[in-house]
């Protein structure tokens, strides 16, 4: 039977770390989409799930406390609200500790939309001996209150007939009472009135629509009604003189007031709950003179966990497509065609998809072992013990595992910035993370350094390269910082939430999505990358590809220049350009540029060590690859970033060599 | 009489515990905190201090713990409540409650031997000595605590100001 069926929006909305997320898969399972909220480099994800004869569209909103924003992300949730209400409301509290979400579940009752609580992590709840009377709560709050686990899945059937019946029986929701300074609640009183007169049409509560109005601090651009907006300033001036604390603080007194005598009444006065495992463990991991040692051990564990597993499967697979590629190339049909084809094919676009083909696996490994260390809750307690150090650089101590995962990869890196919190450093890291001295760039520094170095220097020479590293991702983030690229850094408070013992399927589905996300959003600029280069080194068709002739070749001769100074010559340049694709061809590169024979010998006698190691740094600083910048566009979703990074990462490359290269030359090497 | 004061950077030890007055100058912080339960009237318990200094973890009264950084505390008034004995919040003359010891099973026999348990009342006379003179009420008498033994010794204010 073939029912119509009528399409339902529920917006997800929960303070940070109450499972949001983990409920989110549970809902819809495998049927999800990601994109970005507009406008800002946030992760907007949605799914749908069918409820009898409704489909249902759910949004994940970003985590808020409040919908009176401090954040980017509360920003949109605001904004999300107002522009364009959902039918229903799901909102989460964390069962271990109801008060702390209670406020923005006030918050959100009196927006008048219908909505269901999930109270979640029942189950921690209970082997911690916490009891509830979850009656009183959806009395106060008139909504239906279901007590759940997404963790387990117990629960989630009663949380869909909750749903179910909202969606069939539809009833305007009796919006809680909050008590608030008398001054407050006139004004609350005159907005709402003159909005009830203005004719704007919303399903929003207008009282609820002329809170937001008050508290936001660039209240009036969702509205267009003069007098509403002029009773609005009159107001917000008059309150910010006579209150003793900002509005949204005025209000969130009040709401929490509401909120602790809730949770007592719900929680029957019972003491509030430690978490004894958590104390537990915290004495552990930071611990004063231990906390650290542990850290940098599972940093240790978790590179390890990554590169060391992940480089020789990105091995098996490249070798892989090579062989294939091979095998296709000697193919009788293939044989026959023209030769410019068969290069086009084979060296450039099967080179391109194998070079996406490569990241899987780390990326794979990368966002498993990221969510258990994110899921646990230990990247709180990470952050907690690296802050000081990176605030110094204007970041928050989770910065730190991104940049460090850097030095094995720098694609899968940018694409972990989405566990930081704020924009701000979201940004700045994703632009620090390119100089950070990745793998591919080590084998050329090895190459390099054997060829023209002792084997008893050429470890401090590798070892220079590091520190080099170090402080280019030092200096740029103090540069970055002083200027303000990314915005205004947001207040550090950062939840260390209780442990938890993460769960496969989450897992799983998250490392699945990430793959998922990098193939269709990084992977295609990764392939027209690739075949641009092999464009450049290939044409024209008549002459040996990359020689001098080629477009490389005279775009190499054309920045001699530009490279002199820094004692690169033009077939270094064309390496240069070679190693856009992926520095692990760079070394490959210059064997087609020598044309073949003797690479080392040719090498020796046209370069000089002193300009072998100022071609190193600019290989360690100018840009990484192609899929990295292909990452971070993909990732902040702004020309401006993408650009900024492509031409710092120069800059800097060219100033270094320059300057080291000119240094060496006065002091006598050569 | 409460000393509403804005407690120094260095006085935020762990196991220093205070009462919140207003939320300081920064209006993001502020709000930040407000929105997270944590408003005048919480009692801030500062549960350690990061290892490279600068960051503490703090919990409020409904439990909730996290991370800010010892300028945004200090930015605020408190009152403070308890604190380790050897803290520069302490007030000479002041009457305070020894509220816990921290501290070993022997750590605490010798010090029910000089009279210093839980409970009991106790004030210091002059700061800046080593060994530390402290007067016990009760028992009027005086002891002398070395540095190490006066950190695991929590003490707490006694006043008339209700309990929150």
């Amino acid at each position: 039977m073939n029912q119509t069926t009528e399409s339902v929006t529920i917006a997800l909305a929960a303070i940070p770390n109450s499972g949001k997320t983990t409920l989110f898969n549970r809902l819809t399972g495998s049927s999800q989409a990601t994109g970005n909220w507009p406008g800002v480099s946030i992760e907007q994800k949605s799914g749908s799930f069918a409820l009898g004869e409704y489909n249902c569209t759910l949004i994940d909103l970003p985590g808020a406390y409040a919908l009176s924003p401090v954040t980017e992300e509360e920003r949109v949730v605001r904004d999300y609200f107002l522009q364009s209400p959902p039918d229903i409301i799901i909102n989460i509290l964390d069962a271990r500790n109801l008060y702390r979400g209670l406020g923005l579940t006030l918050q959100m009752a009196l927006s008048g939309l219908p909505m269901v609580v999930a109270v979640n992590m029942i189950d921690e709840a209970g082997r911690q001996g916490i009891s509830f009377d979850l009656k009183v709560l959806s009395r106060h709050m008139g909504v239906p209150v279901i007590e759940l686990s997404a963790r387990t899945g117990e629960g989630i059937p009663g949380l869909k007939h909750a749903l179910y019946e909202v969606i069939k029986h539809p009833e305007k929701n009796r919006s809680p009472h909050i008590s608030c300074p008398p001054l407050l609640e006139k004004a609350f009183m005159e907005i709402t009135k003159a909005i009830n007169q203005s004719g704007i049409e919303t399903r929003l509560d207008h009282t609820f629509f002329a809170m937001r109005l008050l508290e936001g601090d660039d209240q009036v651009q969702w509205i267009n009604n003069d007098k509403v907006s002029a009773l609005t300033r009159k107001w917000h001036r008059r309150l910010t003189q006579s209150l003793k604390t900002s509005i949204p603080v005025t209000c969130a007194n009040c709401r929490f007031n509401a909120a602790r005598g809730l949770a007592m009444e719900v929680l029957r006065d019972q003491p509030v709950f430690e978490d004894q495992l958590t104390k537990r463990l915290d004495r552990i991991f930071l611990h004063r003179f231990f906390g650290l040692p542990i850290f940098f051990l599972l940093m240790f564990l978790l590179f390890q966990g990554v590169y060391g597993l992940g480089a020789p499967l990105q091995e098996l697979l490249s070798t892989g497509f090579d062989r294939v590629g091979t095998w296709l190339a000697s193919q009788v049909l293939v044989i026959s065609w023209p030769v410019w084809l068969q290069s086009f094919l084979f060296e450039g676009l099967w080179q391109g998809i194998s070079v996406v083909t490569s990241f899987f696996p780390i990326i794979a490994l990368f966002f498993l072992f990221m969510s258990l260390i994110e899921d646990s809750g230990y990247m709180a307690r990470a952050a907690f013990l690296m802050d000081r150090l990176m605030h110094w650089l204007g970041l928050d101590g989770k910065a730190f595992i991104t940049i460090l995962l850097g030095y094995g990869c720098n694609v899968p890196a940018v694409m972990g910035t989405r566990i930081l919190t704020s924009s701000y450093s979201r940004i700045l890291t994703m632009l620090l993370i390119p100089f950070t001295l990745c793998t591919a760039r080590l084998q050329i520094f090895v190459f390099l350094t054997a060829l023209f170095f002792s084997p008893v220097i050429s470890p401090w020479i590798i070892l220079s390269l590091y520190v080099c590293s170090f402080g280019a991702v030092i200096l740029t983030g103090l540069v970055f910082k002083l200027f303000r690229i990314g915005g205004s850094p947001e207040p550090f408070i950062m939840e260390i939430p209780p442990y938890r013992l993460p769960t496969l399927h989450s897992i799983a589905l998250r490392t699945w999505y990430e793959l998922k996300d990098f193939f269709f959003r990084a992977a295609t600029l990764i392939v027209a990358g690739v075949l641009i280069i092999w464009l450049l080194i290939h044409m024209p068709a008549d002459v040996p590809p990359g020689s001098a002739a080629t477009w490389a070749g005279q775009l190499g001769h054309m920045l001699t220049p530009v490279f002199y100074p820094l004692g690169i010559g033009w077939q270094e340049t064309v390496a240069l350009i070679f190693g856009f694709i992926a520095k692990e061809i760079v070394v490959g590169g210059l064997v087609v540029i020598y044309s073949g024979s003797d690479l080392a010998g040719q090498m020796i006698s046209h370069i000089t060590p002193l300009q072998s190691i100022s071609f190193m740094l600019f290989c360690l600083l100018y840009t990484p690859c192609i899929a990295t910048i292909a990452t971070i566009w993909s990732e902040s979703r702004s020309i401006k970033i993408t650009l900024l990074s492509l031409i710092s990462g120069m800059g800097i490359a060219w100033i270094t060599s320059f300057i080291f290269y000119q240094s060496g030359l006065l002091f006598g090497f050569h | 009489m409460t000393t509403t004061q804005h407690m120094p950077v260095s006085s935020l030890q762990a196991r220093t515990e205070c009462v919140i007055r207003s939320l300081g100058p920064d209006d993001k912080t502020a709000q930040r905190l407000a929105q997270m339960g944590i408003l005048p009237g919480t009692h801030l318990h500062i549960i350690r201090v990061a290892p490279f200094g600068g960051t503490i973890e703090v919990s409020g009264d409904q439990g909730q713990s996290f991370a800010l950084r010892q300028q945004e505390v200090a930015a605020m008034t408190c009152d403070p409540v308890a604190m380790p004995l050897t803290s520069e919040l302490v007030a000479v003359g002041q009457t305070y409650r020894i509220r816990v010891l921290m501290g070993g099973k022997t750590f605490h026999q010798r010090m029910e031997r000089e009279g210093i348990k839980a409970k009991e009342l106790l004030q210091i006379q002059k700061t800046g000595t080593k060994p530390i003179p402290v007067y016990l009420v009760d028992l009027n008498r005086q002891v002398k605590l070395g540095e190490g033994e006066a950190k695991k010794i929590i003490i707490e204010r006694i006043s008339n100001e209700p309990n929150y």
